[in-house]
C-alpha cells in the first residue's frame, strides 16, 4: 500500500485525494475484518473470565485443591461438600471407554471407504457416516434411554442398564462420524506412490495397508482420536440421559456397569435449578472452568498435532521415527503387554464369562498362529474385521434410524406440525417449536455469517502466517472444542443475566451463534483457499483495489463453499439443546414470539422435556425426535449435495 | 434424495402453517365469548382500556396480547400448565408461558422479575425471605410424596425406617425386607432419586431421610416424569414422587406408619394429613398480583381450577 501511495504523490491532488480516500477506505476494510478475525479470541477470553467470575467464589471457599480432590459432590447436604473428583473420573472414564468403543470400528471403517470399498459402496457410506454426524445429541440420549439402556440391562442381567457401559456406547456411536471422515482423510491423502511402491515390491494389500498406509497417516489418525475425545468429554444431554448420575467412582475401578456422573451432566441437571448467587451456583461455574481447562488442553494438542502433520506430512519428508528402532520396539511390546494384561483383567472382570473366555481363545489362537498362517490368510481374516467394522457402523445407524422411524411416523400428522402442544405436549402438536427452532436458527447464522465469513476473509486475504493469525487460529480451534453446555452457561451468566436481556430468543441466538461461529470460519477460509491465486493476481493486475477484488472475483466462486458451511452450521444450531435450555427457551407457548426478547419453544427441548419430564405420550415423543431428525438431517444433506455439487463441477 | 423430498415437505407444512397460525391468531378474538362464568365471576377486569361496559367483553375483547411468564417445579407444573390451556382457551388474549427448571429456578426467577409467577413446591426459606420480602405466597393444591416401586416388585408395603435404610444405603437387597422380592434379579435395589436443587428431593431428605444426605449411589434424576419412567423399566428400583404422578407404570406403597396402620399415598388421606409425607403447593408473586396474573391465580383456586387440580392427580384445597 505505501508504495503505491509513493507511486501516486507525483500526481494532480485530485486523483491524490481519490486515492487517499480509496486508500482510507481499503485500510477501514481491513480493520473491519480483523475485528471479526479477532471477535473469536475475544469470546474465548470472555468465556473464561466470566466462568471465572462466578466461579471464583467456590474456588476462593473451598480451596482450589479440595475443590479438584474432594471425593463427595453434596451440595445441597446440611454441611454442603463440593468435591469433583468422581465427576472429573467420571468424565475421564467415559471418555475412554467410547474411545475403547470407538477407535477400533472407526478405524476399520475408515480403512474400508479409502482402500476397499468400491466407488458405489464408497458413495453410500461417506455421506451415511456424514448423516450419521447430524443426529442431534438429544436424539442419540432419547434412544439411548429407551432403547440402550434396557438392551444392556437385560443383556447382562443388571439392576439398571444406565452405566458406564451404555454412556461409553452412545458416545462412542456419537464420536464415530468424526473420527471415520478425518482418519478416513489422512489415510486417502497419503501418496499413491507409497502404496504403489509398496505393492510393487510384493506386499499384500493388507501389509500396504497396516504397514505403509496407516503408519503414514498415523499424525492423522491420532488427530482424528484426539477430535473424537474432545466430541466424547463435551457431550452433555445424551450422557446424562443414560449414565444413571450417581457421583461415585467405580468400584472397582474398570466396573463398567456401575453408574456414574460426569462433569457435562452435573451442569446440565443442577443448572436449571439452582438458586443464582448460591455457593451452589459458583460450584457449578467451578465444574464449568475445569471442564472448559480440560476441553482446551486436548483441543490444543490435536491442534499442534494437526499442525505438524501439515508442515512435515508424509509427501515432503519420509517418515522420521521419533525413537530409534530398539527403543521403539521395546516400548511397543510393553504397551502391547499392558494392553493385553489390562484386557484380561478387564475380560475377568466385568465380562460373562464365556464371553471373556471366548475372546482370550481367540486372541490366544491369533498370537500363537499367526506365525504360521501365510499373508493371504491373514489378509482375509483383516478384510473380514475392516468390513465387519464397516457393517456395524452402518447398521448402528440402521438400528437408530428405523427406531426413530417406525415409531415416529405415525405421530406425523397434519395436525401434530401445525398446532400448539395440549396436555404437557402428550397431545396436539409441535408447531410452535417447529418454528421456534427454524428463528433460533436462522438468527444464529445471520450473526455468525457475517463475523465468519469476515473472519476468514481476514485470514485467508489480508494476513501472512504470523504470530496474529496463529494467535485467532487458537481462538477458533478453541471456540470449536468448547462444549456446548459451557456456551449455555457462558450465554446464561453474560447475556441472560449480566446483560440482562432475560431468557429470550435473542440470547439464544447470540449463544448458538457464537457456537458456529468457529464451523463457518473453517468453511469460508476453506472455500477462499481453494480460489486460484492467479485469479487474485489478475484482477489486482487490472488495478482493481483489494477489496474489489475480494468482493467481485474472489468471493463469488467461494459462496457455495460458504454456503455448505452456512447449512453445516444451521444443521448443528438446530440439534443442540445445552446452549439454549438455559438461555431461550420456555416449556410451552401459545403464540409464537413476537420480538427477540421472548423466549420460544424449541424442538431439541421440546423432545428433551417430554423425553426426561413428561410420563406418557410415547408417540408424540418419537414425532418430535423424528421431526428434529428430519429438520438436522435434511440440512446436512443439502449441505452435501451443494458440496458435491460444487466439487464435481469444479472439477468437470 | 427420499430425505430431502420429505424435508421440504416438512418446510412447507411449517411455513403453510405459519400464515393459517398467525390468521387465527388475529381473527381469534371475535369468536372469543367462551369464556366460562366462574372467571367471569372472580375477575378484576385484566387491561381495562375500555371502562367494562360489559363483563364478559371485558375479559376478552381488549384486543391487546397479554403476556405472563411462569416458571418453577417440575411438580407444580402440571397444574399450571392445564390450567393455562384451559384460561387460554377462554381468554383468547392471553398468552401464558409456562416452564419448569425447578424450585430454586422459580423463586429466584419471581425472586429477579424476570417472570411473573414463580412455582415451588417446597417452602420459602427464611433467607429467600428476607431477600425479597415482597414474595406474596400462594398456596394452590396439597400434594403427597409416593414412594414407588416396579410393578414386577411382590412388595406390599413399606416402613418409612426401610425407605431411609434404603437412601441412606445401610438396605441394599429387596431381601432384607419383609415381603418385598422381584422375581428374575439378584433383588439388588437401584436408588432413584432427584437432583440436588429439586424442592421434592429437599422435603423428601428433610422428612424421611431427617434430613441426612442420601448415599452417592443413588441415580439422580430430574424430573418427577424422569423418575417415574426409569422406576418403570427398572425391575429392582424405588423412587419418589408428587402423587400426582403416580400412573400404573409404576407400584406406589402404602407406608407401615407407627406401627399401627397402612397409609396408602391417596388423595384422601393427603387431605386428611394421615399420610405422613404431605406437603403443600404454592405459587409466588413479587408483590400483590394484578391483571392477568391475579386472574388466572383466581382462575386455578376456582372451583374450575381445582377440578384441573383434581384431574392431574393432586389434592385439591378446603
Amino acid at each position: 500500500m505505501e508504495k503505491f501511495m509513493k507511486k501516486m504523490n507525483g500526481v494532480p491532488s485530485a486523483s491524490e485525494v481519490t486515492a487517499h480516500l480509496s486508500f482510507l477506505k481499503e485500510q477501514a476494510i481491513k480493520t473491519v475484518f480483523f475485528f471479526t478475525a479477532f471477535f473469536a479470541v475475544i469470546v474465548v477470553v470472555f468465556i473464561l473470565l466470566f466462568l471465572l467470575r462466578d466461579g471464583y467464589v467456590i474456588f476462593e471457599k473451598v480451596g482450589v485443591l479440595t475443590f479438584l480432590s474432594g471425593t463427595a459432590w453434596a451440595p445441597t447436604a446440611v454441611v454442603p461438600l463440593y468435591g469433583i473428583f468422581p465427576l472429573i473420573v467420571g468424565t475421564l472414564l467415559v471418555t475412554i471407554g467410547s474411545m475403547v468403543f470407538a477407535v477400533p470400528l472407526s478405524l476399520g471403517c475408515a480403512i474400508y471407504i479409502s482402500e476397499l470399498a468400491s466407488p458405489r459402496v464408497k458413495q453410500v457410506l461417506k455421506p451415511a457416516v456424514e448423516l450419521l454426524a447430524g443426529i442431534p445429541s438429544v436424539v442419540y440420549g432419547f434412544f439411548g434411554l429407551i432403547v440402550l439402556t434396557n438392551f444392556i440391562r437385560v443383556t447382562f442381567d443388571l439392576p439398571t442398564g444406565e452405566t458406564w457401559l451404555a454412556a461409553s456406547v452412545l458416545l462412542g456411536i456419537m464420536a464415530l462420524p468424526t473420527i471415520i471422515s478425518v482418519s478416513e482423510d489422512a489415510i486417502s491423502s497419503v501418496p499413491r506412490e507409497y502404496k504403489e511402491g509398496s505393492l510393487a515390491i510384493g506386499a499384500t494389500r493388507w501389509q500396504t495397508i497396516s504397514r505403509v498406509l496407516v503408519p503414514a497417516a498415523l499424525s492423522g489418525i491420532a488427530a482424528a482420536i484426539i477430535l473424537g475425545i474432545g466430541r466424547a468429554i463435551g457431550e452433555t444431554m445424551a450422557v446424562l440421559m443414560v449414565a444413571g448420575n450417581a457421583a461415585i467412582i467405580p468400584d472397582p475401578l474398570w466396573n463398567i456397569f456401575s453408574p456414574l456422573r460426569t462433569l457435562t451432566a452435573t451442569l446440565g441437571i443442577e443448572m436449571g435449578e439452582v438458586s443464582v448467587g448460591s455457593d451452589h451456583y459458583s460450584a457449578l461455574f467451578g465444574v464449568a472452568v475445569v471442564l472448559l481447562i480440560i476441553t482446551l488442553i486436548i483441543n490444543l494438542s490435536a491442534v499442534a498435532i494437526l499442525r505438524r502433520m501439515k508442515e512435515g506430512g508424509p509427501s515432503r519428508q519420509a517418515y522420521k521415527p521419533f525413537l530409534s528402532t530398539s527403543v521403539r520396539d521395546s516400548l511397543k511390546r510393553i504397551t502391547e503387554m499392558i494392553v493385553v494384561i489390562a484386557l484380561i483383567i478387564f475380560l475377568l472382570a466385568a465380562a460373562p464369562w464365556y464371553l471373556a473366555v471366548a475372546i482370550l481363545l481367540a486372541g490366544g489362537a491369533w498370537y500363537f498362529g499367526r506365525n504360521r498362517l501365510s499373508q493371504k490368510h491373514i489378509q482375509t481374516i483383516a478384510f473380514s474385521f475392516v468390513v465387519a467394522a464397516a457393517f456395524i457402523v452402518l447398521a448402528i445407524l440402521l438400528i437408530i434410524l428405523q427406531d426413530i422411524i417406525i415409531n415416529g411416523l405415525p405421530a406425523l400428522s397434519w395436525e401434530f406440525l401445525t398446532q400448539p402442544p395440549k396436555d404437557l405436549g402428550r397431545a396436539g402438536g409441535i408447531f410452535p417449536a417447529i418454528i421456534g427452532t427454524l428463528y433460533l436458527v436462522m438468527g444464529a447464522i445471520a450473526i455468525a455469517l457475517p463475523l465468519g465469513v469476515g473472519a476468514a476473509i481476514y485470514l485467508v486475504e489480508y494476513t501472512r502466517e504470523g504470530r496474529i493469525t496463529r494467535l485467532i487460529r487458537t481462538g477458533v480451534d478453541l471456540l470449536n472444542g468448547t462444549p456446548s453446555i459451557v456456551f449455555g452457561l457462558f450465554g446464561f451468566a453474560f447475556i441472560v443475566l449480566y446483560l440482562k436481556i432475560g431468557v429470550s430468543m435473542l440470547a439464544g441466538q447470540i449463544t448458538l451463534a457464537l457456537m458456529v461461529l468457529p464451523t463457518v470460519i473453517r468453511t469460508t477460509e476453506e472455500s477462499l483457499k481453494n480460489i486460484p491465486q492467479s485469479l487474485r493476481e489478475g484482477s489486482l493486475a487490472l488495478g482493481a483495489t483489494k477489496w474489489q477484488t475480494i468482493s467481485r472475483v474472489v468471493l463469488p466462486p467461494a459462496v457455495p463453499g460458504i454456503v455448505t458451511g452456512a447449512i453445516l452450521s444451521i444443521g448443528r444450531a438446530a440439534g443442540e439443546t445445552a446452549p439454549i435450555m438455559f438461555t431461550a427457551v420456555v416449556f410451552s407457548s401459545r403464540f409464537l414470539p413476537d420480538s427477540v426478547f421472548q423466549p420460544v419453544m424449541a424442538l431439541p427441548y421440546h423432545l428433551f422435556i417430554l423425553a426426561t419430564n413428561v410420563p406418557g405420550g410415547s408417540t408424540n415423543k418419537y414425532g418430535t425426535a423424528l421431526v428434529l431428525l428430519l429438520l438436522v438431517i435434511g440440512f446436512y444433506a443439502v449441505a452435501i449435495i451443494v458440496r458435491n455439487h460444487f466439487q464435481n463441477t469444479s472439477r468437470g | 434424495m427420499l430425505i430431502i423430498l420429505s424435508i421440504v415437505a416438512v418446510f412447507m407444512l411449517a411455513f403453510a402453517a405459519g400464515c393459517t397460525g398467525n390468521g387465527t391468531k388475529t381473527t381469534a378474538v371475535s369468536q372469543a365469548p367462551t369464556a366460562s362464568p366462574t372467571v367471569i365471576a372472580t375477575s378484576q377486569a385484566p387491561v381495562s382500556i375500555t371502562a367494562a361496559p360489559v363483563m364478559t367483553t371485558a375479559l376478552v375483547s381488549t384486543g391487546q396480547k397479554q403476556t405472563i411468564k411462569i416458571s418453577g417445579s417440575t411438580t407444580v407444573l402440571p397444574i399450571v400448565q392445564k390450567a393455562a390451556d384451559q384460561y387460554m382457551a377462554a381468554h383468547t388474549d392471553a398468552d401464558i408461558q409456562v416452564s419448569g427448571g425447578g424450585s430454586g429456578v422459580g423463586i429466584q426467577a419471581i425472586g429477579a422479575k424476570t417472570v411473573d409467577i414463580g412455582m415451588t413446591s417446597r417452602e420459602v426459606t427464611k433467607d429467600e425471605m428476607n431477600k425479597y420480602p415482597s414474595f406474596v405466597v400462594t398456596t394452590v393444591a396439597q400434594d403427597g410424596i409416593a414412594v414407588v416401586v416396579n410393578p414386577l416388585n411382590e412388595i406390599q408395603y413399606i416402613t418409612l425406617d426401610q425407605v431411609k435404610g434404603i437412601y441412606l444405603g445401610t438396605i441394599t437387597k429387596w431381601t432384607q425386607i419383609t415381603g418385598a422380592n422381584v422375581p428374575g434379579t439378584n433383588n439388588q435395589i437401584v436408588i432413584i432419586g432427584r437432583d440436588s436443587a429439586s424442592g421434592t428431593r429437599t422435603y423428601f431428605d428433610e422428612t424421611v431421610l431427617l434430613k441426612a444426605t442420601p448415599t452417592n449411589k443413588m441415580l439422580e434424576k430430574n424430573s418427577n416424569g424422569a423418575v417415574l419412567q426409569t422406576v418403570a423399566q427398572t425391575p429392582g428400583s424405588i423412587g419418589y414422587i408428587s402423587i400426582g404422578f403416580v400412573s400404573k407404570d409404576v407400584k406406589a406403597l402404602p407406608i407401615w406408619y407407627n406401627a399401627q396402620k397402612f397409609v396408602a399415598p391417596t388423595i384422601d388421606n393427603v387431605k386428611t394429613k394421615t399420610y405422613p409425607v404431605s406437603r403443600d403447593l404454592y405459587v409466588i408473586t413479587n408483590g400483590q398480583p394484578s391483571g392477568l396474573t391475579a386472574d388466572f391465580i383466581k382462575y386455578i383456586l376456582s372451583p374450575d381450577g381445582q377440578k384441573i387440580v383434581a384431574d392431574e392427580g393432586y389434592v385439591t384445597l378446603g
